[in-house]
């Protein structure tokens, strides 16, 4: 229950960094520059390093990569504490998704840690 | 030159991690009771110095030596010791003992919301960054010197 706050939170502070970052008007034209976007600028601006590699699959699912991601860093470096692990990538998930959401895409995130400090973000663009 | 081992305490005695690299005599006794001898030997030195010195004391307790071995001690203001048992040609260690503190201790112990303060350190990552620190200090060599 509390991770849905969480996820709320991070969702709110993701539509005002949406509205502000973003400084040329006509940069996206097309889906894959918001999510590069995502990639550069959103992640440089919060955690001071860019996102490692962005896949997709061309039909609305993207995944991002953070091969080495702050808020893991520092708790271990392999599989100890992995079970935990996804509680802290909650607030983020909701940061991606309330950036998109006031760049006019609404999405599902979530994440999964398979060793720490790597972790995939998995962005489902929702078509209405 | 050498390390042999290395204890961390914190402020009500708790042993929060201990490591041995070159330790060629065990104490005889329970490692839990070995926790607690050390500590009540630090505790007890530590107010009998700054009793019996003859001048304002700066820094306190730095280490004591032994014809076979040196105890380097270091102590944060909130308590935590930091206490190292190397060789006797091993000179002052205390930016060593400080950067143990500083550098593993908070950033891998202390920042990490999983490990609870005031248990012993379960992190893996905080064992083998120390390990890999002490192994690459100047003054440690693989082969017990």
């Amino acid at each position: 229950m509390s991770l849905c706050v969480l996820e709320g939170m991070g969702f709110r502070v993701g539509q005002a960094l949406g509205e502000r970052l973003p400084q040329e008007t006509l940069a996206f034209r097309e889906e894959l520059d918001v999510l590069k976007f995502l990639c550069k600028d959103l992640w440089v601006a919060v955690f001071q390093k860019q996102m490692d590699s962005l896949r997709t699959n061309h039909q609305g699912t993207y995944v991002l990569q953070d091969n080495s991601f702050p808020l893991l860093i520092r708790m271990a470096s392999g599989l100890q504490y992995l079970e935990e692990a996804p509680k802290f990538l909650t607030f983020t998930c909701g940061l991606l998704r309330g950036t998109l959401s006031t760049l006019g895409i609404k999405s599902l995130v979530t994440a999964s840690v398979a060793s720490l400090p790597t972790c995939k973000f998995q962005v489902v663009i929702q078509k209405t | 030159m050498t390390v042999h081992n290395l204890y961390l305490f914190d402020r009500n005695g708790m042993c929060l991690h201990y490591s041995e690299w070159h330790r060629k005599k065990q104490a005889g006794i329970p490692k839990e009771e070995e926790y607690k001898l050390m500590y009540g030997m630090l505790f007890s030195i530590r107010s009998f110095v700054s009793k019996m010195s003859p001048l304002d004391m700066k820094d306190g307790f730095l280490a004591f030596q032994t014809s076979r071995y040196k105890l380097h001690y270091y102590e944060t203001p909130t308590g935590i010791k930091v206490v190292m048992n190397t060789d006797l040609g091993v000179g002052p260690i205390r930016d060593v003992l400080h950067h143990i503190y500083s550098a593993l201790y908070v950033e891998l112990v202390v920042k990490n919301p999983l490990c609870p303060l005031g248990q012993t350190v379960q992190s893996e990552l905080f064992r083998s960054r120390l390990d890999s620190y002490v192994r690459s200090l100047p003054f440690f060599s693989a082969r017990a010197g």
